[in-house]
């Protein structure tokens, strides 16, 4: 039984790992934690980027709760290398970490676009709290802010931005907003509501450099109009953070390849979140997701194994979804799938748009946008959650569906899908309440 | 555990249960703020009461990136709403689409069984929904199938 669990990492993979440790070791073991940051949850810092929650309610754990859980800190180091013969990882400061077995859930960072001027002054980045932090001190009622990438990052914040008072300018290289989240179609419906709410939209825009200008910043294009600001920030995607591991013998390809234990081919190195590649649901192959809930479910399963148990991982489900101006957008599963077989629904005079993909009788991706306030919005995603998770076989219900795309109930409750659901969680057991983690003594 | 057993065949469609819900979980008659949701079946001539199942995964539970869902002591999965951001994570993580948002709270709002003492239950007029200890299962199935497919049989699943 290894007694010695390193963590390294310590965002929702790597806390969620820690907990589950604690749930289901049988002896107690040691845990060290190495963390650059002190654990906070980046899914909350639009909300206090806004301040409509204060800072201290982004952090996932306290010093007092890792004590509790007798967890060795080492907050604000970073893994420097990782030596998968002698089981010893190296820090940043030099000092050494032995293990009996390790997870790597060292997420991913913020990339700029490289143009001249990306790390000048008031161009920020928004992924760390302390590039939030930044964003705060810089924007002000009246600031106009320009977002640089139309993707998932840049819409969660925009209500913030808009919240705080700012002019908003969103300027994207692709022809259109959320390539990775929405359909074209989709990205219409929601382009054509921001630009009703003020939100002025830029695509097919290539910034060429990001000057100073007499205390504001100019950003230039190569089609030529400038856009002159006070603030700029850059949402131009993310990297997986796994240089460090360049020679540790871990096989890498987008991220670090994994078993269905979501172990790598070191048997005693786990990765898990934003820098495994883990099973894909749908699709049954490895994918990178970085996201939110897969970090979590990695996360647990890794921590249930590195406890003794014998967790296989059935895959992680795409979940996306954004609110902005008060229109809700999500997506599941294979949204993008060219090969489905697809049906669409709209009502555009409620900015409502549906779309599902089917392979067979099961449903495989949908897309969902409607208004916020909208009934038959909020008792939609969840169903279409479940319908896409279990592939539940619709038989005579997909041409239903395909017949009402805004009547969903219907065919997720006849072909019995709640039925499907009943049995089944990720660790085979009844999850526990966050806060009720017993420690082994 | 305790559950709701739902009987869909008994249920009339009054929306008494959801008027019910609504006062106790936020103080206002309003169906579309009732997390127990009545659905009509064959052209409204047939309904049935959906909600929470209190499921072991407790996906949305599990989903919350601020451990602001937790199990109460009637062992439902309840909503804290003072650590509740409203990301709307457990909306679409919750797989039974049983978790919704308020948008004037700025919440997440879900069935949390009143506490051990469901609202639903005493105001239902013909026990289409009890409060027992049993276990929980797909309530609605076999009654949505056959009656879904009555409608399918007479129109093909057009309108």
């Amino acid at each position: 039984m290894p007694r010695r669990h390193l963590i390294i990492g310590g965002g929702t993979a790597g806390m969620n790992a820690m907990r589950t440790i604690r749930e289901e070791e049988r002896e107690p073991s040691e845990i060290t934690l190495v963390s650059a940051e002190k654990p906070y949850s980046r899914m909350v810092l639009p909300y206090y980027l806004d301040r409509s929650i204060a800072e201290q309610h982004v952090f996932t754990t306290s010093a007092a709760l890792l004590a509790q859980w007798k967890v060795k800190t080492h907050v604000g180091r970073r893994a420097a290398a990782l030596d998968t013969k002698a089981n010893v990882c190296t820090l940043d400061d030099g000092s050494k970490v032995e293990y009996d077995d390790c997870l790597i859930a060292t997420g991913s960072s913020a990339v700029r676009a490289p143009v001249p001027g990306a790390d000048g002054a008031n161009v920020h980045s928004f992924w760390t709290l302390d590039e939030c932090r930044g964003v705060i001190a810089s924007v002000t009622p009246g600031s106009h802010v320009v977002m640089i990438g139309a993707g998932f990052i840049s819409f969660t914040i925009l209500n913030s931005i808009l919240a705080l008072g700012a002019k908003l300018t969103i300027v994207e290289v692709a022809p259109r907003i959320l390539p990775r989240m929405i359909d074209d179609a989709g990205a219409e419906v929601i382009e054509e509501w921001l630009r009703a709410h003020g939100v002025t939209i830029r695509t097919n825009v290539k910034v060429t450099k990001i000057e100073d200008a007499r205390g504001k910043k100019r950003v230039k294009f190569a089609s030529g109009g400038d856009l002159v600001c006070d603030v700029v920030i850059m949402a131009t995607g993310i990297k997986t953070n796994l240089e460090w591991l360049k020679d540790s013998g871990v096989r890498m390809n987008r991220g670090i390849i994994v078993d269905d234990h979501l172990r790598s081919n070191v048997p005693n190195v786990y990765a898990a979140g934003d820098v495994a590649e883990g099973r894909d649901l749908v699709s049954g192959q490895p994918a990178l997701h970085a996201i939110e809930p897969t970090a979590q479910e990695h996360g647990r399963v890794v921590g249930a194994n590195m406890a003794g148990k014998d967790i296989a991982y059935k895959g992680s489900l795409i979940i996306n979804i954004v609110e902005v101006c008060h229109l809700d957008a999500a997506s599941f599963g294979a949204w993008d799938d060219a090969k489905a077989d697809t049906v669409v629904g709209a009502k555009r005079d409620r900015s409502a748009y549906r779309k599902y993909l089917f392979t067979g009788d099961r449903l495989t991706g949908a897309i969902i946008i409607g208004r916020s306030g909208d009934v038959w919005t909020t008792n939609d995603v969840g169903m279409l959650k479940g319908l896409v998770q279990t592939g539940v076989r619709l038989g005579r219900f997909k041409d239903y569906l395909k017949a009402h795309p805004f009547d969903v109930k219907t065919a997720y409750i006849a072909s019995g899908t709640a039925g499907t659901l009943l049995p089944e969680t990720v660790l085979g057991r009844p999850a526990k309440a966050p806060g009720e983690t017993p420690v082994a003594v | 555990m305790k559950v709701l057993k739902i009987t869909p065949e008994r249920c009339t469609g009054c929306l008494r249960c959801e008027i019910a819900c609504s006062y106790v979980q936020v103080g206002a008659f309003q169906p579309a703020k009732s997390v127990i949701r009545v659905s009509p079946f064959e052209g409204h001539t047939s309904y049935a009461p959906y909600t929470c199942t209190q499921c072991a995964e407790g996906w949305c539970m599990t989903a919350c990136p601020v451990g602001a869902i937790t199990i109460n002591a009637a062992g439902a999965k309840d909503v804290l709403d003072d650590r509740c951001v409203g990301c709307k994570l457990c909306t679409i993580a919750c797989p039974y689409g049983t978790v919704f948002y308020d948008a004037s709270t700025r919440k997440a709002f879900k069935c949390n069984l009143c506490g051990g003492d469901p609202a639903c239950v005493h105001a239902c007029p013909t026990a289409a929904i009890e409060y027992e200890e049993v276990a929980t299962r797909d309530w609605l199935h076999d009654f949505a199938a056959e009656r879904a497919s009555h409608v399918l049989a007479t129109n093909g699943g057009r309108r």
